[in-house]
């Protein structure tokens, strides 16, 4: 049963990213493919306040969603002048460059790659509290987006992904909805980070690696650009299914393997047949 | 001196990214897809020659020459097989790219499971070495020395003293008018790939002779590439793929000696501020 808690917390962590990673990518058309840097940052930033500095968790939660938010529109200012190509390998860079610094000289616990021992307050101290702080977060961040996409903000948004000049004669700026829309997916990612280190008792940076982001990309293309369904279905599909794999029988080193054959070939096929996944709305031709 | 070893081991590795971007340019400029899978086939030449040269004890040329001809075969099939569906049902080329990112994590997948992660080196014997004083050359750098130059002269022939190449550059410059004029494209973007990935297969078999791949080395090469081919300028495919892999063997090599685990992120910082600065590289045609 404890594993189950742990699979449905995984799930909902993924669900947050995901609609993070939807509202830039599906309502915006800011094609990212490294929010797993963002990720990265939420955790770190939440485990180290409280592992190094003793921060309640509850409290390190929120600092960490929103150095998040600031650092995603930091780093996403330069590249909002870059085509959609330009931008979608300056965001992989991006991921490589935190994952490696990270990696780097980033904090860790001594004589470990990475960081454990995020400590919860005893209220969350069971695995059933977790559960359920990760569905009150992920239901939040639903809510918060499922108001953004359908207010006229979100209308905005999706002009600015399919005519930006129609935007514009309207005299609106486009930055201001871009970098805005950053920074809320980045605040979300920071969520997510954060949970994800507690959840996950220990982080290092291979878990924010730049695979990693195309696993993200391939949840959310399966659920459906634009959708926050398609951000609910993808992550809990894709996830319980890899779970089914295991009880399939396969060793571990070939399930890992069979998981990424399996997530390509999902990419390929999507691409030439269904580029807006189970229940998006935005195929793009791009 | 440390220094001059490290400039001579840089142009060295400049050789391998120079096969591997000239391709990948040579993609990009005619058919602009991103070619992420041109990793892939890299490796298949370095596997298959494994195999065969290592695995089965096959003779060390035609061994190379089967990675070659493989090699050359993935490409094209994974251009017939993935890119065209997704172009002719809607798809941009950015979804093309995607299926490419999707082609070569299919592949990845396979090589993980068929080398367990384990560093495939196909050599059998050591090295020759000649020393100059205090710089070691190997006998392979100067092979591979000249192969680049050979390589680079019969394309720098091929494009630009043959009809073939030029109906090539019809494309890199203007591909619905080449078509109008009477160029076929069809057959010219097969000959592309073809071409491309037999130069990817070849640096793979290279590679896999010399320090040896792993699964990851696909990806890593390529990348090194694509800033390679961004820093020379996109549409100038020999010279400027030339230089910007002369740059990045330099950049890897001096960035290997003097801070080892950055490598990647300095790789990928240039390639951020290329793109952010100067996306149209030192040799802006």
């Amino acid at each position: 049963m404890e594993y189950v808690f742990f699979l449905a917390t995984v799930i909902c962590v993924w669900i947050i990213l995901s609609v993070a990673a939807n509202l830039v990518v599906g309502y915006t058309g800011l094609m990212s493919i490294g929010h797993a840097a963002y990720l990265a940052i939420g955790a770190y930033t939440a485990a180290s306040l409280n592992i190094f500095l003793g921060v309640n968790f509850l409290i390190a939660l929120p600092i960490a969603a929103v150095v998040t938010a600031v650092f995603a529109m930091l780093t996403v200012v330069p590249l909002l002048k870059l085509d959609t190509f330009y931008f979608a390998l300056a965001t992989m860079g991006l991921n490589v460059v935190v994952a490696d610094t990270i990696h780097n000289a980033g904090p860790r616990v001594p004589g470990t790659e990475g960081l454990f021992g995020v400590t919860l307050p005893d209220l969350l101290a069971s695995s059933e509290a977790r559960l359920g702080l990760a569905l009150v977060l992920a239901a939040v961040c639903v809510a918060a987006a499922q108001w953004i996409v359908t207010s006229p903000y979100g209308r905005s948004l999706r002009a600015l992904r399919d005519r930006e000049d129609a935007l514009r004669s309207l005299g609106k700026n486009p930055r201001y909805f871009q970098i805005s829309i950053w920074g809320v997916s980045g605040f979300l990612a920071g969520i997510a980070g954060a949970m994800y280190a507690t959840t996950l008792f220990y982080i290092d940076p291979t878990v924010f690696a730049l695979t990693v982001s195309f696993v993200l990309l391939v949840y959310i293309g399966v659920g459906g650009l634009a959708s926050i369904l398609g951000s609910i279905l993808g992550p809990t599909l894709l996830l319980a299914f890899n779970e089914g794999l295991r009880f399939v029988g396969l060793p571990s080193d070939v399930a890992g393997q069979t998981q990424q054959f399996l997530y390509g070939l999902l990419l390929i096929g999507l691409m030439i047949f269904r580029r807006q996944g189970l229940v998006g709305t935005y195929d793009f031709k791009e | 001196m440390i220094a001059l070893q490290v400039l001579v081991s840089g142009l060295g590795l400049s050789g391998y990214y120079a096969l591997v971007a000239l391709g990948f340019s040579l993609i990009f400029a005619t058919v602009k897809v991103f070619h992420v899978a041109h990793g892939t086939v890299f490796l298949a030449g370095g596997y298959l020659f494994f195999f065969l040269h290592r695995g089965l004890g096959v003779n060390l040329l035609v061994a190379a020459l089967a990675g070659v001809a493989v090699a050359a075969a993935l490409g094209l099939l994974i251009d017939k097989l993935v890119y065209l569906p997704v172009l002719r049902r809607g798809g941009g080329l950015f979804s093309v790219f995607i299926a490419s990112l999707g082609v070569s994590l299919v592949f990845e997948a396979g090589y993980n499971l068929l080398s367990r992660n384990v560093l495939q080196v196909a050599r059998t014997e050591p090295l020759t070495i000649l020393t100059f004083g205090a710089v070691a050359i190997r006998v392979l750098d100067l092979f591979m020395a000249g192969l680049v130059a050979v390589v680079f002269g019969l394309a720098y022939l091929w494009l630009f003293r043959s009809t073939a190449g030029l109906e090539i550059r019809a494309l890199t410059d203007n591909p619905a008018l080449a078509g109008v004029v009477g160029v076929n494209v069809k057959r010219v973007r097969n000959t592309v790939f073809l071409v491309a990935s037999a130069l990817a297969g070849l640096a793979g078999v290279i590679t896999a002779y010399d320090t040896g791949i792993v699964p990851d080395t696909g990806l890593r090469v390529l990348f090194i590439a694509v800033v390679a081919v961004i820093l020379g300028g996109v549409q100038n495919l020999m010279l400027g793929t030339l230089v910007g892999s002369l740059c990045l063997g330099l950049l890897t090599a001096f960035a290997g000696l003097l801070f080892p685990p950055w490598v990647s992120v300095a790789v990928f910082l240039a390639l951020i501020l290329l793109i952010v600065v100067r996306p149209k590289g030192l040799f802006a045609t």
